[in-house]
């Protein structure tokens, strides 16, 4: 899963306007707990991964990403006392002691579960259409060091995966049993550790370390950018104010309670459509 | 198949057998929860449930009564209506029927008549009190961990009236007790109250343990001279007043190897029987312990100004 440039309003945006983009999302992620408003950005991810050509790539994320959230929810369950209304009594277990699970804990875990999903998604949604070196070029201005230890890193996933997968074929044309994961994993890492001195020799050598802030690249916003980043701005205001201006109370202790009024239902339809909406202009987008 | 079903039934069977099972399963009646601070010096709130539902544990019965935050999963008491411990030494204790529970309050069952007492105090002395007579007549009416215990009580020869009056007032709430002579034991699942002089009370393992200070008893007094004085201690465990002739003390303890252990003791007879006449619910209500003088009660510990 790794960035390449596709015919989509999010592609067409500038990365600061793209990057802006998901971490709104991202941030609503974090601070909305009621279960109907993540679920709203869960599906507003996935909505905007279709919009931006991505959904086949974040498909397979999210199919690694509901076991653990699963997860999540199923531990959250099991580990935490709180919570008034018993669904399961399982009596005394090794190591957990008295337990008993409770229906605010499995909601709770639930919702925790959906914001680590939505996280996911997020950041695979970042991945896949936000430019590395354009986010980059963007943050050398600030710190060009960290800008370009991120980038690198971002960078070596991809690498990773890529060398695994070259590994796994070439040793498949071997004869005997087919190498374990855990050999392949090995070799690949030893790789990549080999690539990345490769990588700092050739920083050194060229003279990485002594870089200057460079000039400030101005280019004239285009409409994407102007969408996703009035978009970004409103998807983190609407997140502020549906999680603390009471428009949709979710308490999960010691009782549930969810509570949806008129002014919450119509925030998270408007963050929903808010998400949705640089993706409807699809003017200027080549296919 | 025959074999299969075989199986689904012994493995629910065991799964029942165990305390598994959906739902909460069947309730309890009767449970009251008071919350204090300060060694019970000032109540905070108190609530009682006619009906409980059931795998009600000390924790969610307190969660249903008052605005509780708790950390670690829920474990442990973190602030009850907004009181938290403002001091690395104040924190959240829990007593059911006047007996400090081994556990949890999220693993501790509530039966039947439990009486919850929480109480935030200090606990610089001793972060352990084995035992509070502030729930009378618990544990005697309804015993500890939802199993009534037999009651023993042990008189000192010289103090017959008094030992009346304590065995009639057990006998008043139902508590059927039996007597006998001082240090003859009467192992470990039993509630035994021993009434006498601190002489005569005297090397016995209790006793020890009281002298010994809160560290080793978690009863905030200890006497003095023989015998002659009370010394009453504040919650950092120094001396804070010290009574004389004519004092009594209702407290509790527990040596772990005899259950809880009353004492109905004073620094004389008349001691001894002020104690006993201060053995009644209203009188030793959300008190760890009770000292008497002169017809007036005083709390122990003693707090700042008392």
């Amino acid at each position: 899963m790794s960035y390449r440039k596709r015919a989509s309003p999010l592609h067409a945006a500038r990365a600061g306007a793209a990057w802006s983009y998901c971490l709104a999302l991202g941030f609503a992620a974090l601070i909305l707990d009621n279960p109907v408003a993540l679920g709203a950005l869960t599906a507003a991810l996935l909505l905007a991964a279709a919009g931006a050509r991505v959904w086949r790539e974040l498909r397979r994320a999210l199919v690694l990403a509901a076991p653990l959230a699963l997860m999540i929810a199923f531990v959250n369950a099991l580990v935490t006392r709180d919570g008034l209304t018993v669904i399961v009594r399982l009596g005394d277990l090794p190591v957990l002691g008295h337990t008993d699970i409770t229906l605010e804990a499995t909601a709770y875990g639930g919702v925790l579960g959906l914001r680590a999903l939505a996280l996911i998604l997020c950041g695979g949604l970042y991945t896949l259409a936000v430019d590395p070196d354009e986010v980059l070029r963007l943050f050398r201005r600030v710190s060009f060091h960290s800008a370009l230890t991120a980038t690198l890193a971002t960078r070596m996933v991809p690498v990773l995966l890529r060398d695994s997968k070259r590994l796994g074929e070439a040793q498949r044309c071997r004869p005997g049993t087919p190498p374990s994961r855990a050999a392949l994993m090995r070799a690949a890492t030893a790789g990549v550790l080999d690539r990345a001195l490769d990588v700092a020799a050739a920083l050194e050598v060229r003279g990485y370390g002594a870089a200057r802030r460079p000039p400030r690249a101005r280019a004239p916003w285009s409409r994407h950018d102007l969408a996703f980043a009035a978009c970004a701005v409103t998807i983190a205001v609407l997140a502020v104010v549906i999680r603390f201006g009471a428009l949709a109370p979710f308490h999960a202790y010691p009782a549930l309670a969810l509570e949806l009024r008129p002014g919450g239902a119509a925030a998270i339809a408007a963050l929903l459509a808010c998400a949705l909406a640089p993706f409807a202009d699809r003017r200027g987008i080549q296919a | 198949m025959g074999r299969r079903i075989r199986t689904a039934l012994a493995v629910a069977s065991a799964a029942a057998v165990s305390g598994c099972g959906l739902g909460a399963g069947s309730g309890t009646s009767n449970v009251s929860v008071t919350v204090t601070r300060g060694f019970g010096a000032a109540q905070l709130g108190a609530a009682s449930e006619a009906r409980v539902p059931g795998s009600e544990t000390v924790m969610r019965m307190l969660e249903r009564s008052f605005k509780v935050q708790t950390r670690y999963g829920g474990g442990f008491v973190e602030s009850i209506a907004g009181q938290a411990g403002s001091s690395p030494h104040l924190d959240w204790f829990y007593y059911v029927n006047g007996v400090q529970a081994p556990q949890g309050a999220a693993s501790t069952a509530v039966h039947g008549g439990d009486r919850i007492w929480w109480d935030l105090h200090d606990w610089s002395a001793t972060a352990s009190v084995p035992a509070v007579v502030g729930s009378f007549p618990e544990p005697f009416v309804h015993g500890v961990g939802g199993r009534r215990l037999p009651t023993v009580l042990e008189c000192g020869s010289d103090v017959a009236l008094a030992c009346k009056r304590v065995s009639g007032e057990l006998a008043r709430t139902g508590v059927p007790v039996s007597t006998q002579e001082f240090g003859v034991g009467s192992g470990n699942q039993t509630l035994t109250v021993l009434v006498g002089t601190w002489s005569t009370l005297h090397g016995t393992i209790v006793s020890q343990l009281v002298q010994a200070g809160p560290s080793a008893s978690g009863v905030y007094a200890r006497f003095t001279g023989g015998g002659r004085g009370l010394a009453l201690l504040d919650p950092k465990g120094q001396v804070a007043r010290t009574l004389g002739a004519g004092a009594g003390l209702v407290a509790a303890t527990d040596d772990r190897n005899a259950g809880p252990t009353w004492l109905i003791t004073g620094t004389d007879p008349d001691g001894v029987a002020a104690a006993a006449a201060a053995l009644q619910a209203a009188r030793l209500r959300d008190h760890f312990a009770l000292a008497v003088e002169g017809g007036g009660d005083l709390p122990v510990p003693v707090q700042a100004g008392q």
